[in-house]
């Protein structure tokens, strides 16, 4: 054959050796570029939790002063602000330029006097969300109003007109009937009824509480007024506050506050009254948090600290929770309107911004020059309007998940109205006022226990039979099992978990002695049976062939399981006083759920045995026979050579085999989901449930709303399970080469 | 090639019809052994004296290597495997009831074709069969793996290194270690399968000399499809072919003058 006859018949040869090459190392690639897909597509999604809070000027202009500001204030799509004046007068005006609209900034829409011939002593301002003022009178009287606009869309064109609302009448409401000028002043209101309070300058504290009835002929609303007068108040008063739900009223004199409960106005009563301010340092001002459960509270030396209440001991009490270090003297704290951040101002025009539950300062900065007298957060905390003489500055806030940082997902965090710094997750309620717990404590807890029970019923059973398979039962009864243990990994997880959930879930709850009693007596059980095969006349032996007498353990099996349930009820009330869920409860303090870590571990467990029973019996197998052999030659019994030879040698492949297992009860999402009862506590009690993060993902995504931070932190939920699932498989994967590299170099 | 004649050496001749009881290990009787319903061995009846080299050689398949697993009850492994006949270690019939495989093996060690080292250090390796025991003492087991591995001429090269892997040894190295392993438990006959047959020369020459200064203590019977090697170490070569012993006799006259056609085909290359 010459020569260049090979040549061009291995050309065709040569081209399909390059292309399953190229095609090999293409789909190699493609697969490490999917993965890195998902992992820098899953932090892109997560990362704007991380981010701190941005503060932008968008326009400045002015409005020619006519009288001293009390207060202003940015309507909700931040296209008109409103400010109230000394004047009783009440001006709204644009503060974005819009040529479509015909809009400039600083261009008045309204005046509005409110009142002539009163002369104003004092001014309020009720929570941020309900969006009510209160001037108060030097003869005694209070006018309470709110801004309203109407939003129209003529010519599918957005317009807003603003126009105010004399919540109780146009006539002043009566405050002190003595007619003394009221120096400070409250207002706050709830479904029914809506509180002023009042000081006045010969020291009294008037609560009136109006109520308003609708009359059945006019249709007009009639409001009755309620005055009481408190007893031995403290002087001087520098700030009254009201709780949204009108039962606190925290009246602040100089350092110190006083408390009241005002739920029953007939039995008004002092319940504490405590030093607030921080140390070394006078408070300057008070303000309440949206949902006003929290009372913070600002100081000279830049210490802002929150206070709520809390069950102690004593009865419940308002403590002091945290604190915040500004640095600059707080003039004012104005909380967002619905959620438990603030922003404080100091006198150099520095404004910070900060969540409560997440202890975090997400900006502190100096955000023009000069200083500013009044400052608003519009409703949606994406702008911030300030005010200094006669100029305004609008500022865009970027503050989208001020909730989230690493300590407040990772650490225990003390939120209102719980008794301590605690991990909870408890994303979504019913209740407006309600906060959001995003810590991913309790469900990687939850992910690990469920995979630590799952691992405890799985790998004794999968490696158990792994070994008999591979290394005592005869060929023909392996090539039987071992297809038919392998087939189990393609039961769809879905059945597991609902058998688990809806069958074995009442089973064990009613036959709880009966099951742990099976645990207990098969592999007593099995080994007596073992025992006893060996005093068998030899006829009846030997009529089994090699490594068949396995198959007599399975009516050992089912005896055991028969005598367990059928004793499960005498057991009952032998052991547990006929009531093993009272007796757990009662006698030894352990919580039981029907649906709990023992049902999880034995239905994952099922889910996971042929995961770990194939790599792991394929590993034994292996095991070259020479090595097995040498051992026997050696004078071994099989087992010493199991032991001390065939595991060894198999080792790494047991480890992987494990491995993966574990890492597949990690990502485990079905049966978790529907076998856990989901409850996202921390506890290792087997007889309780818990919430994994997958189960976590599934359960949540879906009512999720896209890019805000439960959305974000569901994609993080499934970042620390990748990260999991990823550690698991690197460390399984480097002990495994150092495994191999020990002892299986042959 | 060097003709078998120049290989041998001489040697004392014994009378293997009449061998005496003293002089026995070992002695098969009427051996017949089955696979299935396959008969592999016919009929094999012989003595091997004690102290000295036995060689079985034979064409691929002549059942020499399954004649030599008989003698330690490695054949027990094989599914399907039936045996008629007996073997007599010091008179005791192996495949008796009351025989116990386990401490059948401790007295008759094996070495096989290829080096199989365990998955652990050398020193580990050596006293393996002494830990099996239940051996604890530090001391007797450090004497126990000098001892075997100077007999198996290892001592020098490993003494400094006992504790790392048997992986890390020369092929030679590790069939030597090998044979140190199954001599540190003092067995009385040492089986020997092909045990150079995946060495190079140098190491085959090392091993040989080895086998030959065994025989001082123990009992072997060697395996080998090379008849120099045959020629070179044993004293005693028994010819196979077909499951059947078709010669037996003291090597020199074996090799110089064979009493049966079939070993002087096989001897002198005409098949195998």
């Amino acid at each position: 054959m010459s020569s260049e006859l090979t040549l061009s018949s291995n050309k065709s040869r040569k081209i399909k050796d390059k292309i399953a090459r190229y095609g090999v190392t293409l789909g190699g690639l493609l697969v490490l570029a999917a993965l890195l897909l998902i992992f820098f597509y899953l932090l892109y999604v997560v990362a704007p939790i991380f981010r701190s809070a941005e503060i932008h000027n968008q326009t400045s202009f002015n409005i020619p002063h006519q009288a001293q500001t009390l207060a202003i204030g940015v309507e909700e799509q931040v296209e008109i602000a409103y400010l109230f004046d000394d004047s009783s007068t009440a001006r709204f005006f644009y503060v974005q330029t819009d040529n479509t609209k015909n809009q400039t900034a600083g261009q008045e829409i309204a005046s509005i006097k409110l009142l002539d011939d009163h002369r104003v002593s004092t001014f309020a301002q009720s929570m941020a969300a309900r969006k009510l003022y209160a001037y108060g009178f030097e003869n005694g009287s209070a006018l309470v109003v709110s801004p309203k606009f109407t939003t129209s869309f003529p010519n599918n064109i957005r317009h807003i007109s603003a126009d105010i609302n004399y919540v109780t009448g146009q006539t002043p409401v009566e405050m002190d009937t003595q007619g003394h000028a009221l120096t400070q002043l409250a207002v706050e209101k709830n479904m029914d009824s809506l509180y002023l309070v009042a000081a006045t300058d010969d020291n009294r504290l008037l609560i009136n509480s109006l109520s308003s009835e609708e009359n059945f002929m006019t249709g007009e609303i009639e409001w009755s007024s309620d005055i009481t007068e408190i007893e031995a108040i403290p002087h001087p008063i520098s700030q009254i506050r009201l709780s949204s739900n009108l039962a606190y009223m925290f009246v602040l004199s100089g350092n110190h506050l006083f408390i009241y409960n005002i739920r029953d106005l007939t039995d008004i009563s002092l319940i504490q009254d405590m030093d607030v301010n921080a140390d070394d340092a006078s408070v300057t001002t008070m303000s309440l948090l949206s949902g006003a459960s929290s009372i913070m509270i600002g100081n000279d030396n830049g210490i802002i600290s929150q206070w709520f209440e809390i069950r102690t001991e004593a009865g419940r009490q308002f403590v002091k929770a945290r604190e915040f270090d500004n640095q600059h003297s707080v003039s004012q704290i104005v909380p967002e309107f619905y959620r438990k951040s603030f922003f404080t101002l100091s006198n150099d025009a520095t404004v910070g911004i900060y969540f409560t539950t997440s202890d975090a300062e997400l900006f502190n900065d100096r955000i023009q020059q000069g200083s500013i007298e009044h400052m608003s957060v519009a409703p949606r905390s994406n702008a911030l309007l300030t005010q200094t003489d006669d100029s305004f500055h609008l500022f865009k806030v970027d503050n989208e998940h001020p909730e989230v940082t690493w300590k407040a997902l990772w650490q225990k965090v003390w939120y209102e109205g719980y008794p301590e710094p605690d991990y909870v997750w408890q994303s979504t309620s019913a209740d407006d006022e309600f906060e959001s717990k995003f810590s991913l404590v309790p469900i990687s807890f939850g992910t690990i226990k469920a995979a630590f029970y799952a691992m405890l019923f799985a790998v004794p059973i999968a490696l158990a039979a792994a070994i008999y398979t591979a290394y005592f039962m005869s060929p023909g009864m392996r090539q039987t099992v071992k297809p038919t243990i392998e087939i189990m990994e393609a039961l769809p997880t879905v059945i597991l978990g609902f058998l688990a959930g809806l069958w074995l879930a009442p089973v064990i709850e009613n036959n709880l002695p009966g099951v742990l009693m099976f645990l207990l007596l098969t592999p007593v059980g099995i080994v007596t049976a073992a025992y006893v095969w060996t005093f068998t006349p030899e006829k009846i032996r030997l009529s089994f062939r090699d490594g068949w007498d396995a198959v007599l353990l399975i009516p050992v099996v089912l005896v055991c399981a028969y005598i367990s349930f059928a004793l499960s009820p005498e057991l009952e009330i032998w052991f547990f006083d006929g009531d093993t869920r009272a007796f757990l409860t009662n006698e030894l303090g352990i919580g039981f759920d029907q649906r709990n870590s023992l049902v999880v571990g034995i239905a994952m467990g099922f889910a996971v045995i042929p995961t770990i029973f194939s790599i792991a019996e394929d590993a034994i197998f292996s095991v070259p026979k020479q090595l097995s052999n040498g051992s026997l030659a050696l004078g071994a019994t099989p087992w010493q050579t199991l032991t001390r030879v065939v595991l060894l040698t198999a080792s790494p492949g047991i480890f992987s085999a494990v491995m993966m297992g574990l890492g597949r009860a990690v990502g485990e999402t079905m049966i978790v989901l529907m076998a856990t009862g989901n409850t996202p506590i921390m506890d290792w009690n087997i007889f309780e449930g818990m919430r994994t993060l997958s189960a976590n993902i599934a359960v949540e995504m879906p009512e999720s709303e896209v890019g805000s931070s439960h959305y974000r932190i569901l994609f993080l939920a499934a970042f620390v399970l990748f990260i999991f699932t990823f550690l698991f498989n690197t460390v399984a994967e480097f002990v495994r080469q150092r495994l191999r590299e020990k002892y299986s170099d042959l | 090639m060097i003709s078998i004649e120049t290989q041998l050496r001489d040697v004392q001749r014994v009378d293997l019809a009449n061998l005496p009881e003293e002089d026995t290990e070992l002695s098969i009787n009427q051996l017949n052994l089955y696979y299935a319903d396959k008969q592999a061995l016919f009929d094999i009846t012989m003595r091997i004296p004690k102290n000295q080299v036995t060689a079985f050689i034979g064409p691929s398949g002549c059942g020499k290597s399954t004649l030599l697993r008989c003698i330690n009850r490695m054949n027990d492994l094989v599914d399907d495997c039936r045996i008629d006949g007996e073997v007599l270690l010091k008179q005791k019939n192996i495949y008796a009831k009351s025989v116990d495989v386990a401490a059948l093996r401790r007295n008759i060690g094996m070495v096989f074709q290829r080096p199989n080292p365990f998955p652990k250090s050398i020193y580990e390796n050596v006293i393996y069969g002494l830990r099996l025991q239940g051996i604890k003492d530090k001391r007797v087991l450090d004497e126990a793996a000098e001892k075997a591995l100077r007999a198996a001429a290892l001592w020098k090269e490993v003494k400094d290194r006992l504790n790392d892997s048997a992986f890390g040894l020369s092929g030679g190295q590790q069939q030597r270690l090998v044979i140190a392993r199954a001599i540190a438990i003092e067995p009385q006959v040492l089986l020997l399968d092909e045990p150079t047959s995946a060495l190079d020369p140098i190491s085959t020459l090392t091993v040989e000399e080895l086998i030959t200064s065994l025989k001082e203590q123990y009992t072997v019977v060697i395996v080998t499809h090379n008849m120099q090697q045959a020629a070179r170490v044993s004293d005693q070569t028994a010819f196979m072919y077909m499951g059947e012993l078709i010669e037996y006799s003291d090597t020199n006259s074996l090799f110089t003058t064979p009493s049966k056609k079939q070993t002087e085909d096989y001897i002198t290359g005409r098949y195998g």
